[in-house]
């Protein structure tokens, strides 16, 4: 069978190591004795956080899996998951979770054998596959399991891509031939090359797509040498990926610009900058620590005049957002950091306030000027008015 | 300009409760029949218990067509008893007449208190047939029965005899009531005859019932009738305990004048001695010394007395310390009898049963009894709420619920931590029963129909202590299973996904049949010993409960003998088995008693031996008895 996708070394350790830890069970169970197996601790008290290092990276935790009676069922589900997967390495064949579900419920309904294992839901089978992923200390698309895309549309007038497809073909995909369709990056940014016709000056990063399609139409990448990407709300791998590309392969700098308010900056600018709890084991790949959080800024609201509105305390998500922010400020070391104050100072202003402003406020600046943010944006640039 | 006013004329009680007969029960053509039916066995059964009679009840309830209301039916209900009946004066008094009663502020645990209930119920067989009760009694020293109708005379509140005449009648004594009224007969759900008469069951051990119900329709589209008999399950008839005077401290200065009038000319002191509880004469000291009281106030004649005197005695005797009332006046169900008749409500597993000692709520005497049952029907689902029986002074209470004591201190114990799923703030779930019955004899009903139990702190917190108890006793039952589950579970998990592990890991590391062989050997040991484990807990939680048993393997409980002479065991604690209950009714089992009991028996007239054994008969259900019973039974 062709192989579809190619796999960089580590990918080629995957079954190996694999192998080493079903040998490790088997031979703990031929001499009786019960295995264990430990896996990373992803979760905020085993993150730590380093300005020198960047992103968010796991500490000592380990969650032990002590093979007993409870926990029988859980590892038999993975060394059955762990079978599909590697034959997925193995052949390069790729898959969604949703799909690995309905290939774990074929396998179970041709084999009566395995009927005990059935998975009720989708849910089910995706614990399966991230226990995996903790145990081997890997990215899910490591093992060949790519969520569907999302965000990360890319738009720029000197921005050249090469990508080596498995067959071994080169495909060069110049963005300014592309007209108005944009750039999208996959699930693995890293097998891509980077190179530019001219100098880039920066690369904008855009919470709402909307806005970035918004900019680019009204001729923002025409106007400056530079990249612009929507992130679509929470970046997903992919454009996590893509950034840490960008920032690796062209040394521009990069600035977010989103909304101001607790749910952005916790979740989308921190995930972006230094990757997320939940992924302290890929957060190496998948965040790019020189991103600047270009605003909404809270000095911008005064310096403006913009319109922001106070949060809504029966809005359950606002509340629960600023509630998530006091806990950071707390416990998350990201934000206890000395070097990140600046986006300290903001959940606090964000907290003592309660206000929040959307990114496109900006347009109510000058009603009747489309290009507006846009100005606004490259002076904040060029004053050096961010965090 | 204003309307001269309109003139204002008297109406008479029952021209009053023929127009609200929505407050006594009667707001539904459901309620209509229900209240019908239960108002007539409450007088049969209090009937028989005054006059020392082991109740045997025949219902009969059946649909004789359309109803005059809309949405209705015509219905006959008709019960009959074997009490002491009725002297035919007092037939048009007790079937016509509101407010007339025997019971009425007697302070006893009767279940009938106010002398409204037949009456009203009269009431609405007139109004909606054109037809009073028709009656049929004949007490011991007639030779022939009477037999009438009664019909309320609205105006006068008054009863009137219609076709009266005396008939032959084939029994010695008892009284039949009929009644053809307009309602709908709803036989099952929480509102349902079936409920009503199972919980009436329950709390009557002593009772023997026949029912005739209607059931599958016939060919001629008319409900068959089908008999039913529930026979007694204990020959003890429940003393009714005399009512003690009043609490002064329970009366108002109204009453308190009121009470005064009572006793003629006697002397102050001695009218409070006498006419209350918890006085003596320390307590007139006290008056005096603390309360300011004259003592040429105490020596007084008591019809000497003017207002200001009674109220400023009445306020002296409040602001004085006073013991809390006497419990002597409540009447409970008694642990063992209720052992006996949970079976009756069907097969359980397992139950458990708590008679509180009388207490005082809110300054009333109550006794707080509660029985918790499992059924054994599988069908009904975990995740549905418990069967709840609810009684005040052994009448079940079927409506209202959530306003209910009762209902509000079953949502406030904490049911998870003896085993049963619960949701937050409500009732737990599974396949059991919970019985609570509340005895005193002066319940706090929020409305006349005496649907619900006024929800006092006290009295909450002294329902929930009962349902702590039962509870802890049932977890026992539950832990044992638990752990049963526990091992099973264990065994089917190592049974299934062992050989699954080992096949998928000998898969991904080719390894040969004989590591497989190997390896599924050592996993079996491995989990082996964990399943060994939970046996061992098992073991553990079944010796737990067996020594609870053992421990108190006949607690102050009674056992008939075939000579028909109780037992009573004396033990410690709370647990005994069912078949020294039912199954040791010879002397056997007498001499077995005494002897575990190192031989005190004590004697009391008693009737033929229980016929309790059907609920028994078949899977035994293990009884929980507590100590308290002995005292209980020693007071009957």
């Amino acid at each position: 069978m062709a192989r579809l996708n190619t796999t960089r070394t580590r990918d080629q350790e995957l079954p190996k190591l694999s192998r080493e830890i079903c040998n490790r069970l088997l031979q703990d169970l031929e001499r009786a004795k019960r295995p264990v197996l430990y896996a990373t601790k992803c979760s905020l008290d085993n993150a730590l956080y380093n300005h020198k290092v960047g992103f968010l990276t796991p500490g000592e935790k380990k969650v032990a899996t002590e093979l007993n009676v409870s926990s029988v069922k859980k590892m038999s589900r993975a060394i059955f998951f762990l079978e599909i997967l590697l034959r997925n390495v193995e052949t390069g064949g790729v898959n969604t979770k949703r799909e690995l579900y309905y290939i774990a419920k074929g396998e179970i309904k041709h084999n009566s054998t395995l009927k005990p294992l059935d998975f009720a839901d989708q849910d089910e089978s995706d614990s399966s596959i991230d226990f995996i992923c903790e145990l081997l200390e890997c990215y899910r698309e490591d093992l060949n399991c790519f969520a569907n895309d999302r965000g990360g549309q890319t738009f720029s007038q000197q921005l050249i891509v090469t990508e080596t497809l498995p067959d071994g073909d080169v495909a060069t995909i110049e963005l300014s031939k592309l007209g108005t369709s944009p750039f999208q990056p996959k699930n693995r940014p890293q097998n891509l090359k980077l190179s530019t016709k001219k100098k880039i000056d920066f690369a904008l990063i855009v919470e709402s797509e909307g806005t970035a399609n918004t900019l680019v139409a009204n001729g923002f990448t025409k106007r400056h040498n530079c990249i612009l990407m929507g992130a679509s709300g929470v970046p997903s791998n992919a454009v996590r990926g893509w950034c840490k590309l960008i920032q690796d392969q062209l040394k521009v700098p990069l600035y977010f610009f989103g909304d101001l308010d607790a749910y952005t900056l916790q979740n989308i600018y921190r995930t972006l900058k230094a990757g997320s709890a939940a992924s302290l084991i890929r957060n190496q790949d998948y965040s790019a620590p020189e991103v600047r959080f270009l605003g909404v800024l809270p000095e911008d609201i005064k310096k403006y005049d913009l319109l922001d509105y106070p949060v809504k305390e029966n809005d359950a998500q606002e509340v629960r957002a600023l509630k998530k922010a006091a806990d950071a400020l707390k416990n998350d070391p990201f934000f206890q950091d000395k070097k990140n104050r600046g986006l300290t100072d903001i959940l606090n202003w964000l907290l003592k306030n309660k206000r929040r402003c959307e990114q496109q406020a900006y347009f109510t600046v000058d009603p009747r000027d489309p290009i507006m943010p846009e100005k606004i944006i490259v002076e904040k640039i060029k004053k050096g008015i961010f965090v | 300009m204003a309307k001269a006013s309109a003139k204002i004329t008297t109406s008479s009680t029952a021209e009053y409760f023929s127009k609200n007969l929505q407050q006594v029960g009667f707001s539904s053509s459901v309620k209509a029949v229900l209240t019908t039916l239960k108002e007539a066995v409450d007088n049969a059964l209090d009937a028989c218990e005054e006059h020392d009679i082991l109740p045997e009840v025949e219902i009969w309830v059946e649909k004789l067509g359309s109803g005059s209301l809309k949405n209705s039916d015509k219905i006959r209900i008709r019960v009959l008893d074997n009490g002491p009946g009725i002297d035919p004066e007092d037939i048009p008094k007790v079937f016509g007449e509101y407010l007339a009663s025997s019971k009425f502020g007697r302070g006893r645990c009767s279940r009938g208190q106010q002398g409204i209930g037949i009456s009203a119920a009269t009431t609405w067989a007139q109004l909606t047939n054109a037809t009073g009760a028709r009656v049929v009694s004949k007490t011991k020293n007639m030779r022939k029965a009477v037999s009438c109708v009664v019909e309320v005379d609205i105006k006068n509140n008054r009863g009137n005899l219609k076709v009266k005449e005396t008939i032959d009648w084939d029994r010695p004594n008892g009284t039949s009531v009929e009644f053809v009224i307009d309602g709908r007969i709803q036989l099952n759900g929480e509102a349902g005859l079936l409920n009503y008469l199972s919980g009436t069951t329950l709390v009557n051990p002593h009772l023997t019932l026949h029912y005739n119900l209607p059931t599958a329709t016939n060919e001629e589209g008319a409900k068959a009738m089908e008999r039913t008999t529930v026979e007694r399950v204990s020959n003890v008839i429940p003393a009714i305990p005399d009512a003690t005077e009043p609490h002064p401290h329970t009366m108002k200065l109204g009453e308190f004048i009121a009470h005064s009038h009572l006793f003629g000319r006697v002397k102050v002191s001695a009218w409070l001695k006498k006419g209350f509880s918890r006085v003596h004469e320390g307590t007139l000291k006290e008056l005096v010394t603390i309360g300011g009281v004259k003592k040429g106030v105490l020596d007084k004649n008591v019809d000497a007395m003017n207002e200001t005197e009674f109220k400023d005695l009445f306020t002296a005797i409040q602001n004085i310390p006073l013991m809390a009332p006497s419990t002597k006046s409540v009447l409970s169900i008694g642990e063992e009898a209720l052992s006996k008749s949970i079976g009756r409500l069907g097969a359980v597993d397992f139950f458990s049963v708590v008679t509180r000692k009388p207490t005082i709520c809110d300054f009333k005497p109550v006794e707080v009894e509660v029985a918790i049952a499992r059924l054994e029907d599988k069908s009904i689902e975990s995740e549905s709420s418990v069967q709840v029986l609810r009684f005040a002074n052994r009448v079940p209470l079927q409506f209202d619920k959530a306003a209910c004591a009762i209902v509000q201190a079953i949502q406030t114990v904490n049911w998870r931590a003896y085993g049963l799923g619960q949701p937050k703030d409500a009732l737990p779930l599974g396949p059991y029963i919970v019985a609570v019955s509340v005895v005193s004899p002066f319940i706090k009903f929020k409305n006349a129909s005496k649907e619900t139990v006024d929800a006092s702190d006290e009295l909450v917190e002294e329902i929930r202590r009962a349902l702590i108890q039962a509870g802890q006793r049932l977890s026992k039952h539950i832990r044992r299973e638990h752990k049963a589950n526990e091992l099973e579970e264990k065994i089917r998990h190592i049974e299934q996904f062992g050989p699954i592990l080992v096949e998928g890991l000998a898969r991904i590391t080719q390894a040969p049949d004989s590591r497989k062989k190997k390896a599924e050997e050592g996993l079996l040991k491995l989990l082996g010993r964990e399943a060994r484990d939970a046996e061992a807990q098992l073991k553990d939680a079944e010796s737990v409960l067996s020594a609870h048993q053992a421990k108190t393997k006949g607690a102050g409980t009674v056992v008939e003998g075939s000579d028909g002479v109780p037992v009573t065991i004396e033990a410690d604690d709370d647990v005994i088995d069912v078949d020294t209950l039912v199954k040791g009714t010879g002397k056997e089992a007498a001499k077995k008693a005494s002897k575990s009991s190192g031989g005190s028996a004590k004697g009391a007239p008693a009737k033929a031996p229980a016929k309790g054994a059907k609920a028994s008969s078949g899977k035994k259900p293990k009884i929980i008895v507590s100590k308290k019973e002995k005292s209980k039974q020693a007071e009957a």
